[in-house]
């Protein structure tokens, strides 16, 4: 097993841990914000260990991570608000 | 003549379906079934009116008024109470679902000391938003179970006979009415409180337009084309062997995964 299946294996305890809290919190949608928060923190953290570790960790994909989780916080704003 | 609402929120919620589905829970734990109280959903009732008039969304009201002040003041008797809240459900099932999955309010819902459950379903303005107010009360007079809430020691007036003021009537009607409804506390001095005489047993609102779907079908549409995307970037990618810096399309589009997912649990009602 090397790094990489280790960061992905990583990602999904992040992934599958977000959803589960995230399920278990149903009818508190401040605290559905919260995990849904957190999991897209962790992704962004992922993110940048991974490509550091990949050696190609550049402003450009920092700048990519942190789009991909903001898209995520806006659309889970949209929905617990509407 | 009244026009459907084109845009807003389906909803459909009733006491006979709460109070079914309360029972069968309680069922099939073995546990005796609850009768609906009138005078419980007469202090549910209460409650619901006096949040919508205080513009709160708690137990405790900002003037202090705890739970049972409700209960005292439609005149219920308890040994034992409780109460359930809920707001912005679409259906009664949704709600009592909601409720048993949260262990406080199950704690509630299968308590076998109660008795006695009353519920209201109101429709209203709270915080400036269009909202649907459940209030599940529960009760008993003559209780078997020793342990009492530090809340219910508190004693409960002379109960009195109250006039019925709760009766289904149609939706959007409810601000329109009043009745003074008189409370005869244990110093015989009589206090009026004003009740709207409104849907109290159900709310039912069925829009052209839901809101709460197409915003998810929106997201889901927008989240679906993400994953489209990137997938398809990825593939010519891999198969150009183009060199570039990028983040990992295969993680992206498992992050997006996982947002749909989530985003398919999440429910409009909340609890307290």
């Amino acid at each position: 097993m090397n790094l990489k299946h280790i960061n992905f294996i990583v990602l999904a305890i992040i992934l599958i841990a977000g959803v589960a809290t995230f399920r278990g919190a149903k009818g508190d949608s401040m605290m559905q914000l919260f995990i849904g928060i957190a999991t897209t923190i962790s992704y962004i953290l992922w993110g940048m260990m991974y490509h550091w570790f990949e050696g190609d960790l550049h402003t450009k994909v920092v700048i990519e991570y942190l789009l991909v989780g903001a898209i995520a916080v806006v659309l889970l704003l949209t929905v617990l608000w509407t | 003549m009244e026009f459907p609402a084109v845009l807003g929120y389906a909803t459909d919620i009733r006491v006979d379906a709460l109070l079914t589905a309360t029972n069968v829970q309680r069922s099939a734990l073995g546990l005796t079934s609850l009768t609906l109280n009138t005078t419980l959903s007469q202090a549910a009732a209460l409650k619901a009116q006096d949040m919508f008039t205080s513009n709160y969304w708690a137990h405790t009201s900002p003037a202090g008024k705890s739970p049972w002040f409700f209960f005292n003041q439609a005149g219920y008797k308890y040994t034992i109470a409780g109460e359930n809240l809920a707001k912005n459900f679409s259906t009664s099932s949704g709600v009592v679902e909601a409720w048993m999955a949260s262990p406080t309010h199950k704690d509630n819902i299968v308590k076998s000391g109660y008795r006695d459950v009353g519920f209201a379903v109101v429709n209203g303005i709270l915080n400036g938003e269009e909202t649907t107010l459940v209030v599940q009360m529960f009760g008993a007079t003559n209780s078997p179970i020793a342990s009492i809430p530090v809340e219910t020691s508190a004693v409960a007036p002379k109960p009195v006979e109250l006039p019925a003021f709760i009766e289904e009537k149609s939706l959007g009607d409810q601000t329109s009415k009043v009745t003074e409804v008189p409370i005869v506390t244990e110093s015989e001095t009589i206090q009026t409180v004003s009740a709207p005489k409104s849907a109290f047993f159900a709310v039912f609102e069925q829009p052209k337009l839901n809101i709460s779907t197409i915003t998810r079908y929106v997201t889901f549409i927008f989240l679906g084309l993400l994953i489209v995307i990137l997938a398809l970037d990825g593939l010519i990618v891999s198969k150009k062997r183009i060199a570039r810096v990028a983040g990992h399309n295969v993680a992206h589009i498992l992050f997006f995964s996982a947002i749909l997912v989530a985003i398919s649990v999440v429910s409009r009602g909340t609890l307290l």
